[in-house]
C-alpha cells in the first residue's frame, strides 16, 4: 500500500495537469489537439480514480476509473475522430462573444470565484480533508470552463468536447464528495444531454454551426 | 566579497558561455533529425564563432554608435545576468545579484539595445523586425514578470540563488504549483529565444523574421557577439526551468569534485531539454504573429492558477 502523503501528492500533480488540459481545450483552435487534450484529461481522471482507490479501497472508485478508461479515453474520443474524419474539419475559428484569450481570462475569474464561494459552502473541509476541497474546487471549475467552451464555440462539435470537458468536471467533483446525491443527478442530466446531442447532430450531420444546423432541420421539417 | 562568490563569478560566466553554443548545436541537429536530414555537426556553432571573431565587421554608413556598441552592451548585460542565475553551483552569498526583478531588467535591457540596433541602420528589415520584437515584449514582458511572481509565491523570496537552492534535493514532481509553473517557464523560453511558433530562427524570410530581422545588418566579430548573447539567454532561460523543477545534482558548497558533477549533470539536463525544444520546433508550425498572444496567454492563465494555488494553501 503506498503511504497517504505520496498518494496525496500525485493526485495534487494530477490535478494540476486536468486543469493544463482544461485551458488547452478552452484555447487551441485545431480539432484534433481539442480531442486529443480531452482524452489525455480522461485519462488522468482514471489516474485519479485509481489513486483514490489505493487510498479507500471502494469498488466504485475502481469502476468510474473503468468505465472512465473505456468510455471516455477510449470510445468517445475514437468515435469523434471517425467523425472528423468524415466532416473534415480541422479546425475551429469562429467564436460566440469571446475570444480563447478573453476565455482564459475569465477562467482565472471562474476559479477564484469558485475558490471564495466553496470557502463559504465547504470551507470547513479545507483544514479537515484539504485534498478533497482543491479536487472539488478544480472540478467545478473544469466544469465551468467546459461550459465557457460550449458557449463562446461555433462548431457543433467543438460544443460536444465542451459538455464531455463539463460531464469530467462534473465526475472530477463527484470523485472528492461523493456523499452529495444532486451531483449524482446532475451527472445524469448532463450525460442524458450529450447523448442526445450526439444522436441528433450524429443524425443531421455535425459540419456545420448551430445557425446552419437549425437550418437544415427546417429543411427537414419542409420535406416533411 | 568572499572567495567564493569571486570563484561564482567566473565558472558561471565560463560555463554558460562555453555550454551555450552547444545547446544551441542540439537543437539544430534534432530539427535536422525531425526533418530528415543530417544536419550539422554538434560542433558547428563553435565553428561559426570562431569564424566569425576572426572576420571584419562592417558597418552601413547611415548607422550610428548604438550599431557598434549594442554587441558590446548585449553580451555585458546577459554575461551580468548569468550571475543571477546560478547553473553548477550556488554561492554562500549573492551581493544583491540574485534578485529576480534584476534579472529581468537585465534580459529588458538587452532587448531595449537589440531593438535599437535593429532601427539604428535604417534598413526596412531591421525596423520591421524590431516593430515586430517590441510588439511581442509588449505581451510577453508581464507574463514573464507574472511567472516569476509565481516562483516568488512558491518559494517565498525573491532571490534566485535561494529559490535553487531550496529546490536543490527536493522532488518536486509531485507539488501541483510547480507542475503549473513548468509549462509557463517553458512557453517564455520559446517566446524569450525567438523559437517556433513565435518565431523561426532559421530563415530569413520577410514573413517569419524577427530576431533575425534585428541583427541582419550584423557582421563579423559583432554578429558573434549577439549569435553568443542570444545562445547564453537561451541557457539561463533553460537553467532556471532545470533548477527549478528537475534541481538534482547542483552543488550547494564549494568544492572541485562537487562543481564537476554538478557540470556534467546540468550539461546532460540541458542536452535534454534542448533535444525537447528541437522536437517541440519539429512538431509545430510557426504561429500567426496575431495568435502568438493565445500562447502567451496560456502563460499567464498557468502561472495565475499557481498564484492562487500558493494564495489558498
Amino acid at each position: 500500500m503506498m503511504a497517504a502523503g505520496l498518494i496525496d501528492g500525485w493526485v495534487e500533480a494530477l490535478l494540476a495537469l486536468v486543469l493544463v488540459t482544461g485551458a488547452f481545450i478552452v484555447s487551441r483552435r485545431d480539432l484534433h489537439s481539442l480531442v486529443f487534450a480531452y482524452t489525455i484529461q480522461s485519462l488522468f481522471l482514471v489516474f485519479i480514480a485509481l489513486l483514490l482507490y489505493l487510498a479507500h479501497p471502494s469498488e466504485v472508485l475502481l469502476s468510474i476509473a473503468l468505465l472512465t478508461l473505456s468510455s471516455k479515453v477510449l470510445l468517445i474520443p475514437y468515435t469523434i475522430k471517425r467523425i472528423q474524419k468524415q466532416i473534415k474539419i480541422s479546425r475551429d475559428v469562429e467564436f460566440h462573444y469571446i475570444s480563447p484569450t478573453g476565455s482564459l481570462f475569465v477562467t482565472i475569474l471562474l476559479f477564484l470565484f469558485v475558490y471564495y464561494s466553496f470557502s463559504g459552502v465547504i470551507g470547513g473541509l479545507f483544514t479537515a480533508d484539504k485534498i478533497s476541497y482543491t479536487g472539488a474546487v478544480f472540478g467545478v471549475s473544469l466544469m465551468l470552463m467546459g461550459m465557457l467552451v460550449t458557449f463562446s464555440r461555433k462548431k457543433v462539435i467543438t460544443k460536444i468536447i465542451g459538455y464531455l470537458t463539463m460531464e469530467n468536471g462534473v465526475l472530477l467533483f463527484g470523485l472528492f464528495l461523493t456523499e452529495l446525491p444532486l451531483i449524482i443527478e446532475v451527472l445524469i442530466i448532463i450525460d442524458l444531454i450529450i447523448m442526445v446531442l450526439l444522436v441528433t447532430i450524429l443524425a443531421a450531420g455535425m459540419d456545420s454551426t448551430m445557425e446552419e444546423f437549425h437550418n437544415r432541420l427546417h429543411i427537414f421539417r419542409r420535406e416533411d | 566579497m568572499n572567495l567564493s562568490f569571486i570563484a561564482y563569478c567566473f565558472i558561471n560566466i565560463i560555463f554558460a558561455a562555453l555550454v551555450s553554443p552547444f545547446f544551441m548545436g542540439i537543437v539544430k541537429k534534432v530539427k535536422a533529425l525531425a526533418q530528415g536530414r543530417m544536419g550539422p555537426p554538434l560542433m558547428q556553432q563553435y565553428y561559426n564563432l570562431l569564424k566569425l571573431f576572426r572576420k571584419e565587421a562592417l558597418y552601413s554608413t547611415d548607422s550610428s554608435w548604438v550599431t557598434r556598441v549594442a554587441p558590446y552592451v548585449n553580451i555585458t548585460v546577459i554575461a551580468t545576468a548569468a550571475l543571477c542565475v546560478p547553473l553548477v553551483f550556488i554561492p554562500e552569498a549573492a551581493y544583491g545579484i540574485s534578485n529576480v526583478i534584476v534579472f529581468l531588467y537585465l534580459l529588458a535591457t538587452a532587448r531595449f539595445f537589440m531593438a535599437l540596433s535593429g532601427l539604428d541602420a535604417g534598413s526596412a528589415f531591421g525596423g520591421m523586425g524590431s516593430s515586430r520584437e517590441m510588439s511581442i515584449s509588449s505581451v510577453i514582458e508581464p507574463v514573464t514578470i507574472v511567472v516569476f511572481a509565481a516562483l516568488a509565491f512558491i518559494f517565498n523570496t525573491l532571490n534566485l540563488h535561494e529559490m535553487f537552492r531550496e529546490s536543490a534535493g527536493q522532488v518536486h514532481l509531485f507539488d501541483p504549483s510547480l507542475v503549473l509553473i513548468s509549462i509557463p517557464l517553458f512557453i517564455v523560453l520559446i517566446v524569450e529565444t525567438a523559437r517556433i511558433p513565435v518565431d523561426n530562427p532559421e530563415t530569413h524570410l520577410e514573413l517569419t523574421m524577427i530576431h533575425e530581422a534585428m541583427m541582419i545588418e550584423y557582421s563579423g566579430r559583432d554578429l558573434a557577439l549577439m549569435d553568443l548573447s542570444h545562445a547564453m539567454k537561451q541557457t539561463l532561460l533553460m537553467a532556471v526551468l532545470i533548477n527549478i523543477i528537475f534541481p538534482w545534482g547542483i552543488a550547494t558548497e564549494m568544492g572541485v569534485a562537487g562543481i564537476i558533477s554538478a557540470a556534467a549533470g546540468f550539461l546532460l539536463k540541458g542536452a535534454a531539454l534542448s533535444a525537447f525544444i528541437g522536437l517541440f520546433e519539429s512538431s509545430l508550425a510557426k504561429m500567426r504573429f496575431f495568435l502568438v498572444p493565445n500562447l502567451i496567454m496560456i502563460a499567464f492563465f498557468l502561472s495565475a492558477l499557481a498564484i492562487l494555488l500558493e494564495v489558498f494553501r
